[in-house]
């Protein structure tokens, strides 16, 4: 294993906190809900979900958090303004863990970051994502939220190699005026989160677990990804998850280890039905990581894996 | 056309001789075996960069498909529906850019401008996006199938963005043993990175 010489930042969200040397902190671990097609959402245009089967869900994720050591966070998926509402207020009603703001449409993302603003939950929301693509309205409703987290998305569509993507953080690449995570500074995001991007495979995933140490080693902020998107968008994969769904789960959740061996301070892990494979996954990785580097003087707190499960 | 399609994809292949291939958007479809003769290439599209690059490389290399339907719902955020019209009816700029779509990020990596100019002269689109009514994509297909002559063109080969990634050599510049970016290295001695 290894440090980084850079100064390693850890971010505190809503009490969690996110980043440092490899082996200081936790795997940071997020499910996601209200996900396309996800079955307990009832009404998607009218943000209509089955509340009893949402709290099962987010409360095994944060038990399995708590039985693990690994914060959790709750990915939170809206396809329209209604809907990214209700989760929202829904999700946080029932937890205190943070949560992020995703949605395929700006416009969706730009209403969840008004609201959390609007209800006092920005304190506990990320943006998720500040990318190529963001649009003057969504820096404007950013820069004039209270949300001071987010994420920034190292996707290149132009040149997805790692000099692609590294470029586009930190200059623009000729796509954006300035580099992303300017951007990100300049509409208050003082809370950064790199997320290389995954994507699919044959079309540079594996990049992205290089940009992870790159991206810690140039600037110290916290990485992390969704790499179960590797997986899950992998034909091949599919075919064999039609033999054995176990072949499917096996991969799904094993790449959460690829990450945290290139570094990776959170993970976006996919369905949070998936949270009772996912944590001991993690917190095995976490404690293998924490030996590796007890040499070098880092000291895992008081709830890391290592001091729990072992 | 042994090779074909040459990119692969999270969708199904027919018959490569068929006129017509069915980009369904964010729906997917089964097709029965017979349909499946009849179209070359049935499935979703759901990004407005990497899924067009894979539409266009599987049509110019194969001068057999002179029609795309497009249908089924349309990829909320990303407009896979709206780049491909897009991109058919307006190219690229020199960016990479596609003219007039609407989606988030539509820009094309591993497509050049002459494949983009080859997939506007090869097929024409039949747009029916929205439409979800298997029976009413089937009678298109029954249409299409056969419709018109091979194009004139031979094969246009299209690298995939796997292949054709540049293989440069890194100029190392950092000071440790294990090489991760020009100016990142680990030097496993210490297990610094750097």
């Amino acid at each position: 294993m290894f440090r980084f010489q850079t100064e390693q930042k850890i971010v505190n969200i809503a009490g969690v906190k996110i980043g440092g040397q490899p082996g200081e902190l936790a795997t940071v671990l997020a499910g996601t809900i209200f996900y396309p097609n996800h079955k307990i959402v009832e009404d998607e245009s009218k943000g209509l979900f089955n509340k009893k089967k949402a709290e099962i869900l987010i409360n095994k994720q944060s038990s399995c958090a708590d039985e693990t050591g690994n914060p959790s966070m709750v990915h939170i998926f809206g396809s329209n303004e209604v809907g990214i509402k209700k989760y929202i207020d829904f999700v946080s009603e029932i937890t205190e863990a943070p949560f992020l703001i995703d949605s395929t449409e700006a416009r969706v993302r730009i209403e969840g970051v008004k609201h959390a603003t609007e209800v006092g939950l920005a304190d506990r929301a990320i943006n998720n994502s500040i990318n190529m693509g963001i649009t003057d309205d969504e820096i404007e409703a950013l820069t004039h939220s209270d949300v001071d987290a987010s994420i920034v998305m190292g996707f290149n569509a132009m040149d997805s190699s790692l000099e692609g993507r590294i470029a586009l953080l930190e200059n623009g690449a000729s796509v954006t005026e300035k580099g992303l995570l300017q951007i990100a500074e300049d509409s208050g995001i003082s809370k950064i989160l790199i997320d290389p991007s995954i994507t699919p495979m044959g079309n540079g995933a594996g990049i992205a677990l290089r940009m992870t140490l790159v991206a810690k080693a140039k600037w110290g902020f916290p990485a992390g990804s969704g790499i179960h998107n590797a997986p899950s968008s992998w034909n091949w994969l599919k075919n064999k998850k039609k033999e054995n769904d176990l072949i499917f789960k096996a991969c799904d959740v094993g790449s959460i280890g690829l990450q945290q061996m290139a570094a990776g301070d959170f993970i976006l892990y996919g369905p949070i039905e998936n949270a009772s494979y996912v944590f001991p996954m993690a917190a095995m990785a976490d404690i293998m990581i924490a030996e590796a580097v007890a040499d070098f003087n880092v000291i895992p707190g008081e709830d890391h894996p290592i001091n729990k499960l072992v | 056309m042994s090779d074909w399609p040459v990119v692969k994809g999270d969708y199904q292949v027919g018959n490569g001789k068929s006129r017509i291939c069915v980009v369904t958007l964010a729906s997917h479809f089964e097709l029965a075996s017979e349909y499946m003769k009849k179209v070359a290439l049935i499935g979703p599209c759901h990004t407005e960069n990497l899924g067009i690059e894979k539409i266009i490389a599987n049509v110019v290399s194969n001068p057999n498909i002179r029609f795309i339907l497009i249908c089924g719902e349309e990829s909320r955020g990303h407009m896979s529906g709206n780049t491909l019209r897009a991109i058919h009816a307006n190219g690229i700029d020199g960016n990479g850019r596609i003219i007039g779509s609407e989606g988030a990020i539509p820009f094309i990596e591993n497509i050049s401008e002459a494949a983009v100019k080859r997939f506007q002269a090869q097929v024409q689109l039949i747009d029916r996006t929205g439409e979800t009514d298997k029976g009413k994509i089937l009678q298109i297909i029954e249409e299409y199938h056969n419709k018109g002559n091979v194009f004139s063109e031979p094969p246009m080969v299209v690298q995939a963005g796997k292949k054709k990634r540049k293989r440069e050599r890194l100029e190392i510049n950092g000071t440790g043993d294990v090489v991760i970016s020009k100016d990142v290295s680990l030097d496993t001695s210490s297990g610094i990175i750097a």
